[in-house]
């Protein structure tokens, strides 16, 4: 591997927070030049991640673009990235999303300019950092410090009630993540006990071996962590108000990476460390999965709110793609991680479409606006298409992924994906709904006689997301190739059954998942060995 | 002992006696000058820094002095310096704070002595040379707490006073408890005396239990803790800030050879489990409703104590973990002192709400305050996020599921108070009552400290290498 590709993904991740320190240092009143300079800056790191996109292998299933540097040797903490296929996808959501979102708050944020896009960059080194991170500890770093920003960005420059929102996105997250770090500990203390050595190394986490009991509980600490961040039905009360009150960027980014990480961590980290238990835990993810779809749709259709309904529609499409990814058959699993770019897409889309008109009327009642077609022809086309893609329309992005989750699972769970089906329709009638009642029929408003249609910054940032919802409706076979050996290591992963986990993983179906450079593989055996002499 | 080791014997003993000197210095300067400025507040800053700087390091060698009063090892060699910083800072920081307050020769003696107090406390081979150690150390702060004559802080002085009293009270008791049945006050003699494997003399036992109640006064775990937030709040904030950062560190380390003398029995395992449970649950609960936001600190102190006593179940892993967790704390307890220092006009003190809208008048003050209240939190990538990780690894290590993940609950329900201080700093934009100037000793202090926050968090192998060579007992 070369230069540039060993250090591709540090400076992918690392670029914009190095971004953010450089804005601290413009002079506050310089606005226009701090706006051009995050924006530059998050398309550079776009650009930069093309490289990352196009460079990798996609019939090798191990880890690609490595780093593997010492960290805190002292407990085999190391500085280790690299990425698989869907972690890919993840990155270039997120490297791609990032610019768009800058963009959108050039006119909407007028307050501490200059702190606002520091923390949107510092937010995606945070994002990044997660979706790269083959350290366990160093994904918990990602995880936790991607907090602050977040937390800032919702409540300082959020709606009227921004400081429950942010507290209370703060606090959820935490609740569920401390819990988390207790069990990744435990697992290191494990793996210390049957090899010898600490290490917090990803691939030596899916080798330690425990009993199901334990698996049980430290499946249940990883899952509640990422359940909420998903968020799955009891857990989701955090997001309505974060993303009601959050500023446009802020809400692209929750809805279109944010809640990704809480999939990514049952694809990443929980599943393939404990099969086991992921089995038996299945049925009552796909089954929260599903409550959330058919509870997600019926609320976002009674809300008079447009945010909150897209809020609510996250939620249904989340439980989507978690039936998708509990359903551990390949077709369903392709489906959630296409479904998670589109879900990013569709719903950023949505988000940005609201800000729009959110910029022209303040407000976002759906009451008060109605017979938009007229003035905003363009808005109003773009938004059906964006309208249609998340309804799940053939020949938008969001049917792909729906049909594949839904076929896929149906195979696993028949009635659960019945009912999913269900949701799906529903979403239709809610959204389809409020298109009407914005776009078309009288104009209700004089105010909206004469709203401007979109600008040239507007259409700069909606027509790059139209044309990846046209484009993957239409040919997703790149990116379902990408991910097909990722998937597919994720689902032999998941097959390992208990008496494998109790017995040892060393030598079972994670060859896929092990990267030979990074961690030369041993057997299970072999370490307990090395364990005993050492006693 | 050999003639190196002498030298470096005769090296370590100048620390002390310069601490007394520098303090004498410090008394005097304005009784025969006739002024009362800073001067004595440089003359401690300036011969902390110099005996920092010069500090002689024996590496991994244990010196018994004079009979076993006192012991140099690894241990001294880490801590000691840690107090003399700590001196250092609560110094720079007084020299903002106590700028044209009266009696600074008083207050700067005080505190030198209260630092020569720790010193001779951790160094300690016996009870009775602990006894003298805490003793100077509790004169000297009960004097300081109440060093403004001002109401609250002649209430914060009066308090401390009857309470610690109560508290040197059970020490004595404890001491001779323990002296009557073991016939012995050196440490290490004790340990032997107490052969593992058998019970202790009932006698014995109380007399640990009286002595573990006794430091649990000084490093206010709960129940002992009713003293703290009102004394936090009465002192100067410097003094507040040397007590949350120093002064529980020495009580802390104390409290762990006390643990490690009766690791033995299973029944003072318990005291401290106990101890640190509710400790954690309630320092952190009573924490949440605080409006004056020094008491918030000192029931932040509260907790986390708690938090650093959890680390003894870890063994030597776990004591390893402690110390880096002492240090990390207190830059950033210091640190957050020092920010109410900056801001404090009058008697009232300064409310969590009285920050509303500072990110916008001082931002460098807010994004400081940030680094120390997110390093409190225990949000990486900062310092306290690594403390409490150590900690609570040593602990899983010795088998208290329980205890850490109780813990580890308990510092997300600390985020909630936590946050609230970013809330008003950040969130809030009334106009806020209170205008600072921090001066430049203070930017300095604030500056070190946010970066030491910040260093250790992200590069944090260095200090947990010194506290390991430090961990050995």
């Amino acid at each position: 591997m070369n230069f540039i590709d060993a250090n591709l993904l540090t400076v992918i991740i690392m670029l914009p927070l190095a971004g953010a320190l450089a804005l601290l240092l413009v002079p506050k009143g310089k606005t226009a030049l701090i706006k051009n300079m995050a924006f530059g800056l998050s398309a550079a790191v776009f650009i930069i991640s093309l490289r990352l996109y196009f460079g990798f292998d996609e019939t090798n299933a191990a880890m690609q673009f490595t780093v593997d540097k010492p960290w805190l040797p002292d407990w085999g903490i190391n500085y280790r990235l690299g990425v698989d296929g869907i972690s890919l996808l993840m990155l270039m959501l997120t490297t791609f999303l990032t610019p768009l979102a800058i963009l959108a708050s050039f006119d909407y944020i007028q307050e501490h300019q200059k702190a606002f896009y520091a923390g949107l960059l510092a937010l995606q080194t945070g994002m990044l950092g997660v979706f790269a991170a083959l350290d366990v500890f160093l994904f918990y770093v990602f995880w936790e410090a991607m907090l602050i920003p977040m937390y800032f960005l919702i409540g300082v420059w959020g709606g009227p009630k921004r400081i429950y929102a942010a507290l209370k996105f703060f606090i959820y997250t935490m609740l569920g993540s401390v819990l988390m770090l207790a069990a990744i500990i435990f697992i290191c203390l494990a793996h210390k006990e049957q090899f010898g050595t600490y290490s917090f190394s990803l691939f030596d986490f899916y080798r330690t071996a425990f009993d199901l009991k334990t698996q049980l509980w430290l499946f249940a600490a990883f899952a509640l962590a990422f359940a909420i961040k998903v968020p799955l039905v009891p857990f989701h009360t955090w997001l309505p108000d974060a993303h009601v009150e959050a500023p446009t960027a802020g809400s692209v980014l929750l809805a279109g990476v944010l809640l990704k990480m809480g999939v990514y961590g049952y694809l990443r980290f929980a599943v393939p460390m404990f099969p086991a238990a992921a089995q038996s835990f299945a049925p009552w993810l796909a089954g929260l999965g599903v409550i959330g779809v058919i509870y997600g749709s019926l609320v976002a259709w009674s809300q008079p709110d447009m945010k909150k309904m897209v809020a609510y529609s996250s939620v249904a499409h989340m439980g989507v793609i978690v039936l998708g990814i509990s359903a551990f058959e390949p077709a369903a699993v392709s489906g959630a991680v296409l479904q998670m770019v589109n879900h990013g897409l569709s719903t950023g889309a949505l988000f940005l479409l609201v800000g729009v008109l959110y910029e022209r009327r303040h407000t976002r009642m759906i009451e008060d606006y109605g017979g938009l077609a007229k003035a905003m022809p363009g808005f109003s086309a773009i938004f059906m298409i964006v309208m249609l893609s998340s309804v799940g329309l053939p020949g938008l992005n969001g049917f792909v992924g729906e049909f594949l989750i839904l076929f896929g699972s149906f195979r696993t769970y028949p009635w659960l994906a019945a009912a999913a089906v269900l949701g799906v329709i529903l979403s239709a009638v809610y959204m389809l709904g409020m298109y009407q009642r914005v776009v078309f029929g009288p104009v209700r408003h004089e105010e909206n006689r004469h709203l401007p249609d979109l600008s040239v910054r507007e259409w700069g940032y909606l027509l790059p997301l139209l044309a990846f919802i046209i484009f993957i409706g239409v040919y997703p076979a790149p990116f379902l190739r990408k991910t097909d050996a990722a998937v597919k290591a994720y689902v032999s992963a998941a097959a390992r059954q208990q008496d494998s986990a109790a017995e040892g993983q060393g030598s079972a179906a994670d060859s896929s998942l092990t990267n030979k450079n990074v961690n030369p593989p041993h057997s299970y055996k072999a370490g307990r060995r090395a364990a005993k002499e050492r006693r | 002992m050999n003639p190196e080791m002498a030298i470096y014997a005769g090296q370590s003993l100048a620390i002390p006696l310069t601490l007394v000197l520098a303090g004498l210095t410090a008394l005097f300067i304005p009784i025969i000058t006739r002024r009362d400025d800073s001067t004595p507040g440089l003359v401690i800053l300036t011969s902390s820094l110099i005996l920092l700087t010069f500090f002689p390091s024996s590496g991994t060698a244990f010196i018994s002095m004079f009979s076993g009063a006192l012991t140099l090892s690894p241990f001294t060699n880490y801590l000691w310096p840690f107090f003399l910083a700590a001196l250092a800072f609560t110094a720079l920081i007084s020299l903002h704070a106590r700028d044209g307050k009266p009696g600074s020769g008083e207050y700067y003696f005080l505190l030198s002595m209260a630092a020569l107090g720790l010193i001779f406390m951790v160094s300690a081979g016996e009870l009775l040379t602990i006894f003298i150690a805490v003793e100077l150390l509790s004169v000297c702060l009960y004097a300081l707490a109440a060093i403004n004559r001002s109401p609250t802080g002649a209430e914060a002085g009066y308090k401390y006073f009857l309470l610690g009293s109560f508290g040197t009270g059970m020490l004595v008791m404890g001491f001779a408890l323990v002296y009557g049945t073991t016939g012995t006050l050196n440490l290490d003699a004790i340990k032997l005396a107490l052969a593992p494997g058998l019970p202790f003399h009932p006698l014995t036992s109380a007399g640990f239990i009286f002595l573990i109640a006794g430091f649990s006064f000084k490093v206010a775990l709960v129940p002992f803790h009713m003293w703290v937030p009102d004394v936090y709040e009465g002192s100067p904030t410097p003094v507040s800030a040397f007590m949350g950062a120093a002064v529980k560190a020495g009580g802390i380390v104390v409290l762990y050879r006390l643990f490690a003398i009766t690791a033995g029995a299973p029944q003072f395992r318990e005291i401290f489990w106990a101890l640190a449970v509710i400790t954690m649950v309630l320092g952190n609960l009573m924490a949440l409703p605080q409006h004056n936001l020094k008491r918030l600190l000192a029931y932040s102190s509260v907790s986390h104590a708690g938090y650093i006593v959890t680390g003894f179940f870890g063994g030597s892993e776990g004591l390893k973990a402690a110390l880096f967790y002492l240090v990390v704390y207190a830059a950033a307890t210091i640190g957050a002192f020092a920010v109410v220092a900056a801001l404090e006009k009058d008697e009232r003190g300064v409310m969590v709400k009285d920050l509303a809208g500072l990110s916008g008048r001082h931002p460098y003050l807010a994004a400081a305050m940030t680094l120390f209240i997110l390093s409190l939190a225990g949000i990486p990538p900062l310092a306290g996020f690594f403390g409490k990780f150590y900690v609570f690894t040593a602990a899983l290590r010795g088998g208290c599921t329980w205890l850490v993940v109780i813990a580890l609950l308990m510092s997300a329900v600390s985020a909630y108070y936590y946050l609230r201080v970013l809330v008003a700093m950040y969130m809030e934009h009334e106009p806020a009552a209170l205008e600072a100037a921090p001066s430049r000793a203070m930017g300095l202090a604030l500056s070190l400290l946010a970066l030491i926050v910040t260093a250790l968090g992200i590069f944090s192998g260095p200090l947990l290498r010194l506290a390991q060579s430090a961990a050995i007992f």
